[in-house]
């Protein structure tokens, strides 16, 4: 509704965590960062580059193998007799 | 004779295992060793490192769950044993003091040179060479860097579970998670743009 009296520049964006796994979400910073966003094509591809490279990581998975995960249960004396 | 098929909660589970069961320790192993083995393949970089780690982690918790107190999260405690092994490991392994660049803080602010990636991350995992050139900035970044990033962007753990692990405070996980970021984000954009 009202426009904010913070104003912020992009590199204030770049430096400042509001994302959504943050918190203070609606402080009067982040509302207006928030506003600066969506105004700032420069700003949004930054932060789209940004979750891009969070999401790729993200993929990087490896299940365990039944030979690392019988190997660990070895080590802890655990080893695997199902009963 | 408990029924093992019936949910029971991690904290029974803990309680089990503390009075010397088997089964419901193995049963925690088994629920924790993917994302141990993940996050010390992603602080590490090294498969065999990672398992080891794992390894060590987990031998850790059979030592001391006798201690292991009701009210701390038992993923904050594996996060932490294994953030502190990897941090060993490397530190004696010192190869990794030649990496840095985020302690220049206008390192980030060239937002002009900023590329928007037209390909989806799905596309971008079928793509050999963007992961390699990911796993190539991943690698650069300092490993007390990476664990902040993977902490709480990966993870994501809130930003006090990440201080907790790392021993670092509120703002100090904040200026580490934002160079971890710029820095990424810089690598691959020099890499990625034409
Ligand atoms: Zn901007």
């Amino acid at each position: 509704m009202e426009n904010s009296q913070v104003k912020v520049t992009c590199s204030e964006v770049v430096r400042h965590i509001c994302d959504n796994l943050g918190e203070q979400l609606n402080s009067p910073k982040c509302l207006a960062i928030k506003e600066h966003i969506a105004e700032c094509p420069d700003c949004s591809k930054y932060l789209n580059s940004v979750e891009k490279t969070i999401d790729l990581y993200r993929q990087y998975n490896f299940e365990v193998t039944d030979d690392v995960h019988s190997r660990l249960l070895d080590k802890l004396g655990l080893g695997e007799k199902e009963d | 004779m408990i029924n093992f098929s019936s949910n029971l909660s991690e904290t029974e589970l803990i309680e089990l295992a503390k009075s010397g069961d088997r089964k419901a320790l193995s049963l925690l192993v088994r629920m924790h060793e993917k994302t141990v083995f993940n996050f010390a393949f992603k602080i590490c970089r090294d498969r065999d490192r990672a398992e080891n780690t794992m390894q060590e982690t987990f031998m850790s918790l059979v030592k001391s769950i006798g201690q292991f107190s009701g009210n701390s999260k038992l993923s904050t405690w594996l996060y932490t044993v294994v953030s502190n092994h990897c941090l060993m490991m490397a530190r004696s392994n010192r190869k990794y003091s030649e990496t840095s660049s985020y302690d220049d803080d206008e390192v980030y602010i060239d937002e002009k040179s900023v590329v928007d990636w037209d390909v989806s991350p799905e596309k971008i995992t079928e793509n050999n060479e963007l992961k390699r050139i990911l796993d190539e900035a991943i690698q650069k970044l300092d490993p007390e860097y990476r664990i902040v990033f993977t902490l709480r962007d990966v993870e994501g753990l809130s930003t006090e579970e990440t201080g907790k692990i790392t021993g670092l405070s509120v703002p100090a996980v904040k200026s580490r998670l934002h160079r971890a970021r710029a820095f990424l984000r810089r690598e691959l954009n020099g890499k990625l743009a034409s």
